[in-house]
């Protein structure tokens, strides 16, 4: 089902690819612990959520985070971590220093790697100079202090994160590098630009080559580590706006041209976690978590081909509490020690919700409900322990949002700035009490509370003199619409005088049409109250209203009919209902002395209607139904 | 014997827009065909010399069409980037458009690679033009420079930096090979003179102009942007003569009808207008689907080209009268004239004996059933369903006869219940039609009076009753509502009244049908 790779891609549909899929904001797990989650969301900023007490950790914003936005994020291996230098000084703890995930990769669009250290909380160090285009993965060797990162460039680096330098730098492939993966044992290295190449990492030399995917790799994995006979190493990749992962099999004959295995999913990958197998005998343990949202679970013995595509063990989804259940996107998953525990990152990007949840792997599919409201509004002050914001220097330049080439207004660095670099130095302003703050300043310079009443009366004015204007009728049917009397007062005193001539003649136009006529007399009324003096002034308003008054004139000719004949329908109705009244009467005695709920049609007609000789089954429905209303009434 | 009297049809008088010269010329087109293009349509310009192809720039596209094709006869696609302004020479010959990329390329018609390139500009160049003498070019940039240039060698001539924002239009003198005009972003409208290189009129029109165009005689400019159209006169130094303001969104594009009587303007908010050139108001309206970037007129009004930023091209051709009777004649073969005249021009001579026969008359059907007296059919043909929809009128008019001869009773009465809901049905439709209202209150009394004393028995018809109250409450309320205004109105005539006592005493009743806008429609 799969195009062969290369044969109909270009280098510039690969690219429109990786640029969709790198939309996917990067989010990961801490690995071994998972105790941390790294998230950078929208706005750039990275967030660092601790999984046990499930709050925000660290807050880090990258000094060019709008500009060079990160596009990936990978955590360095587990490392001793030296604590800070006021810890050092108490010797009972310096003695039990465990491994902790310490050392993040960010990518950015901008062609540099960002190294932060959440031991410290602070940038590390920052690697360029290497990448002309904007990087797309990151990738740790398991044991050396290395990085590999792959870029739009069509390179792949190799960082020396002893020195900081480029160790080694080679050309990948003819399009983007979008993906990196470093084996197990550390010996080789996948890349995936316009084909998948297998690097041998001691050489550098191309070690095999896989075709397959006709959209861009977003995902690569080692599936088992290596064996010593080489027919046993698999990988798994997976593509943008592909419903499949393919696993790849390395044979010793190098007759590896096609994917063995390949996983069905109900969208494309956004995060991968596997559990690698370490022999024939062990089953691979894969969570994917879609772009819809959902998580697949899947478990499979790696031998050999299969032929037809295999489908989750089990699925998971997740859902709000309401009455109707508004699906809860998973952003992450992480497979626990057992095959029960899962760990789950839902919700929003901007505030995530971490926990540890038993599957039913027995089940196929699984619905699991949260309330996310709930466990949103838990306020994260306290807890955010270092908030890092850019530190502006003079030199910097400033881009204003706008049209590229449009001269933005500059303004000079006033003493405002100063002010708010001291606010920020503890502690950044929330958008809502930014917010309250315009609010207040607002209120207090015009002195007069507004409500939104008012506001709104004010567009709808503006609409309707735009509509009127330019006698558009859809703009018309909207101000019309409106049922608020509040509403069209404001809006007709709100009208500005040459406006209400053509009004009129628009509500007398409009008045034909019956279905409209009861809402025009609002603004009618409202017309001629708010614009009396001017309406009198006017010299021609015979003429000008004329036509109006005829209209009304012949309407209400026949109030006195009407009246009357609404005199004459009121006595009949009350007359069936009363007739109706005696008959439930009669039901419900006789119901009191048969102690019998439920009567039969023939019962109810031989009661309700002795005397007439032609009757309906359908009107027995609604005796009853009437009868039921009476029943309440009593 | 009397013949008998066909039921006489009421015919109301029915509001509605005024049908005028214009509206019915301006509404005499074909639907539209619709051409999707690459991108929106920027700038459509007709080539002076016939057949009238125009040009149609499209994003990277300019595309010529024929008078009647769908498909472009030519197009130009060697832009590097988004084209501008493709416009003809005046001699339909060379087309000219400006490049996003700042390059300004002289095109044949016949052929497919530029002629001459243009380079000098440092930014995109949205206005292109030939001057009359046919042998410069005029350009504006968003470089805020507008330049012309020599043809033959391709040089440019001189540059003009007037202008203190983007210059996105532009048109030259048809009469004057050295006056052209500029309108931008700065909101002004500038002429130029070659010979005296700067501007000799600065207009200024307050918003970012969008578009200018000349009169004919020259002696008037009109400028687009904003929301506001204006006229200027030139002869009297650019003063402002009309500021129109007819559109609730930015006004993109104008065009005059040939005989230069009507102006259109279209804007974003999907409109184009047309205004009459002497009083200046609009005279008709056309909507489109979506906002409308550029507009263009074919000589003769013969077709409305507009494109759109959905990048949708649509044209309108003109209806032709050779048309409408070939579809009339393919539709139906009617006798000829001949046939119903036969004989009827005879005059007789003074000697002849005249016999009258008696014209056979066409009644229609419940006119025949009304003529054998039988009511309740012709009742019922007269709520069958076409008529009850379509044509309530004449219902009415059937009941209304059914009442003056005093035999409505006899025609409401005996009927079962699926006749008597269709009867109430109609009855609901149509009550608050003021037209029919006090036909139909009296027939709704006589079915109370005639049913009332199985009222009840048929949960069908109790429920249309009681639909009936609720809409006859509803009415009576609003009545009461419109007998407020009524009030209102009165007190308001009766305050202007004493200055014009000598015109009327009885002002609200002064007939105002001459002066408003009522046409009968049969």
């Amino acid at each position: 089902t799969k195009r062969v790779g290369g044969a109909g891609t270009n280098a510039s549909e690969m690219a429109a690819d990786g640029g969709s899929s790198s939309l996917q904001l990067p989010c990961v797990f801490s690995p071994k612990s998972r105790q941390f989650l790294a998230l950078c969301a929208q706005d750039g900023r990275l967030r660092i959520w601790n999984t046990d007490s499930k709050t925000l950790h660290q807050e880090y914003v990258p000094s060019a985070h709008l500009s060079a936005t990160c596009t990936c994020i990978a955590w360095g291996p587990c490392r001793t971590v030296k604590e800070g230098p006021q810890r050092k000084k108490r010797k009972s703890e310096a003695v039990q220093v465990e491994e902790k995930a310490d050392l993040l990769a960010m990518g950015t669009a901008a062609g540099t790697v960002l190294i932060y250290s959440t031991a410290k909380g602070a940038l590390h160090c920052t690697l360029d100079g290497a990448h002309s285009g904007g990087v797309n993965c990151v990738q740790w060797h398991p044991e050396e202090s290395l990085l590999y990162s792959g870029s739009d460039d069509t390179n792949i680096v190799e960082w020396d994160l002893q020195t900081g330098k480029t160790r080694s730098k080679w050309k990948a492939d003819h399009a983007a590098v979008t993906s990196l993966c470093v084996s197990p044992d550390g010996k080789l290295l996948l890349s995936a630009g316009h084909i998948i190449k297998m690097w041998d990492l001691d050489t550098k030399e191309v070690y095999r080559k896989f075709t397959g995917h006709s959209t861009a790799v977003t995902t690569l994995r080692f599936a088992t580590t290596r064996p010593p006979d080489s027919n046993g190493l698999y990988f798994l990749s997976g593509a943008a706006h592909d419903r499949l992962l393919s696993v790849w099999q390395v044979r010793e004959d190098g007759k590896d041209k096609n994917s063995v295995v390949s996983f069905t999913l109900t969208d494309e990958p956004q995060h991968i976690d596997l559990v690698t197998s370490n022999s024939k005998e062990e089953a691979v343990r894969l969570a994917v978590v879609c772009k819809d949202g959902q998580l697949h679970l899947f478990e499979h013995f790696l031998n050999g081909p299969c032929k037809k595509p295999l489908s989750p063990s089990c699925t998971v989804q997740m859902s709000d509490t309401k009455e109707s259940p508004i699906p809860i996107p998973l952003l992450a998953a992480v497979l626990g020690a057992d095959t029960r525990t899962v760990m789950l990152a839902y919700g929003s990007h901007l505030q995530p919700v971490m926990e540890k949840v038993e599957i039913n792997t027995a089940e196929r599919h699984v619905c699991l409900t949260r309330d996310v409201q709930t466990t949103l509004s838990l306020s994260m002050e306290t807890t955010v322990s270092k908030v890092k914001t850019p530190i502006v220097n003079a030199k910097s330049k400033v881009l204003v949002p706008g049209l590229p080439g449009h001269k933005a207004p500059l303004k000079g660095t006033s003493q405002g700035s100063e002010k708010r670099k001291k606010d920020t130095d503890t502690k950044e302003m929330s958008i809502a009490e930014r917010l309250g703050e315009i609010d207040l300043s607002t209120v207090s310079e015009k002195g007069a509370s507004k409500g939104t009443a008012s506001l709104t009366t004010d567009n709808f004015a503006v609409l309707l003199v735009q509509g009127l204007e330019s006698n558009d009728a859809s703009i018309l049917n909207k101000v019309f619409q409106t049922r608020k009397e509040m509403v069209i007062k404001k809006t007709v005193a709100r009208l500005p005088l040459s406006a209400v001539l053509p009004l009129v003649e628009e509500v007398t136009y409009t008045f034909v049409l019956s279905y409209r006529a009861a809402l025009m007399v609002r603004w009618l009324k409202a017309v001629l109250m708010h614009h009396t003096s001017y309406l009198a002034s006017l010299p021609d308003l015979v003429t000008q209203l004329g036509v109006l008054y005829h209209m009304i004139e012949s309407r209400v000719k026949m109030f006195h009919k009407l009246t009357k004949l609404d005199g004459k329908l009121y006595l009949l109705m009350t007359q069936v209902s009363a007739n109706i009244c005696s008959v439930v009467h009669s039901i419900i005695s006789f119901n009191l002395t048969s102690q019998e709920l439920s009567l039969s049609h023939k019962e109810r007609m031989s009661l309700s209607s002795p005397h007439f000789c032609s009757y309906t089954p359908g009107s027995c429905e609604a005796v009853k139904t009437q009868a039921e209303k009476f029943e309440c009434c009593f | 014997m009397a013949s008998f009297k066909p039921t006489k049809i009421q015919v109301y008088p029915k509001l509605g827009e005024k049908v005028t010269q214009d509206t019915l010329y301006w509404k005499n087109y074909k639907a539209p065909v619709q051409i999707k293009e690459f991108g929106a349509v920027t700038s459509i310009d007709f080539s002076p010399v016939t057949p009238h192809n125009f040009a149609v720039t499209a994003f990277t596209r300019i595309h010529i069409y024929g008078p009647f094709s769908q498909e472009p006869v030519k197009s130009f696609t060697r832009f590097k980037d988004t084209a501008y302004c493709g416009r003809f020479r005046s001699d339909g010959q060379l087309l000219v458009a400006g490049c996003e990329d700042s390059v300004v390329r002289l095109f044949d018609v016949s052929g497919k690679v530029a002629l001459r390139l243009f380079k000098g500009h440092t930014k995109a160049v949205h206005l292109t033009d030939f001057t009359s003498d046919r042998y410069q070019i005029l350009t504006g940039s968003d470089d805020y420079t507008c330049r012309l240039w020599d043809i033959p060698n391709a040089t440019e001539l001189t540059t003009y930096t007037e202008h203190t924002d983007y210059i996105r239009c532009g048109v030259t003198s048809k009469l004057n090979r050295d006056l052209f005009i500029t309108g931008s972003y700065d909101h002004t409208v500038k002429l130029f003179d070659a010979r005296v290189e700067k501007s000799v009129i600065t207009m200024d029109h307050g918003q970012p102009v969008e578009s200018v165009l000349l009169y004919p005689s020259e002696g008037l400019l009109v400028s687009a942007g904003g929301r506001h159209v204006k006229v200027w006169d030139l002869l009297k130094g650019g003063q402002p003569l009309v500021s129109l303001k007819n559109h609730h969104k930015t006004v993109t594009s104008l065009a005059l009808s040939s005989n230069g009587q009507r102006l259109l303007s279209a804007s974003l908010d999907r409109h184009v207008k047309v205004y009459n050139t002497t009083n200046y108001k609009v005279v008709h309206n056309f909507d489109y689907a979506a906002s409308i970037l550029s507009l263009g007129l074919a000589p003769d009004d013969a077709s409305i080209v507009v494109g759109m930023t959905n990048s949708i091209l649509s044209i309108k051709h003109r209806k032709n009268q050779e048309d409408s009777k070939e579809i009339a004649g393919q539709q139906r073969r009617r006798p000829s004239y001949r046939v119903f005249v036969k004989g009827k021009n005879y005059v007789p001579k003074q000697d002849d004996y005249l016999v009258s026969k008696p014209v056979k008359e066409h009644l229609a059907k419940y006119d025949k059933q009304l003529q054998r007296f039988n009511v309740s059919k012709a009742l019922d043909t007269a709520l069958g369903t076409y008529i009850r929809f379509r044509k309530p009128e004449i219902t009415v008019a059937v009941i209304k006869e059914l009442d003056r001869r005093g035999t409505l009773k006899n025609a409401l009465a005996g009927r079962d219940e699926r006749g008597l809901s269709q009867l109430l049905n109609f009855i609901i439709g149509n009550l608050v039609d003021a037209r029919f209202t006090p036909v139909l209150v009296t027939a709704a009394e006589m079915i109370l009076d005639i049913y009332q004393s199985v009222i009840g028995q048929s949960p069908v018809v109790d429920r249309q009753l009681l639909r009936l109250q609720d809409l006859v409450k509803r009415e009576i309320e609003f009545q009461k509502d419109l007998l407020e205004v009524l009030g209102m109105l009165d007190t308001m005539f009766a305050s202007s009244l004493p200055r014009k006592e000598s015109a009327s005493a009885s002002a609200p009743t002064v007939d105002p049908f001459p002066t408003c806008s009522l046409n009968t429609d049969s």
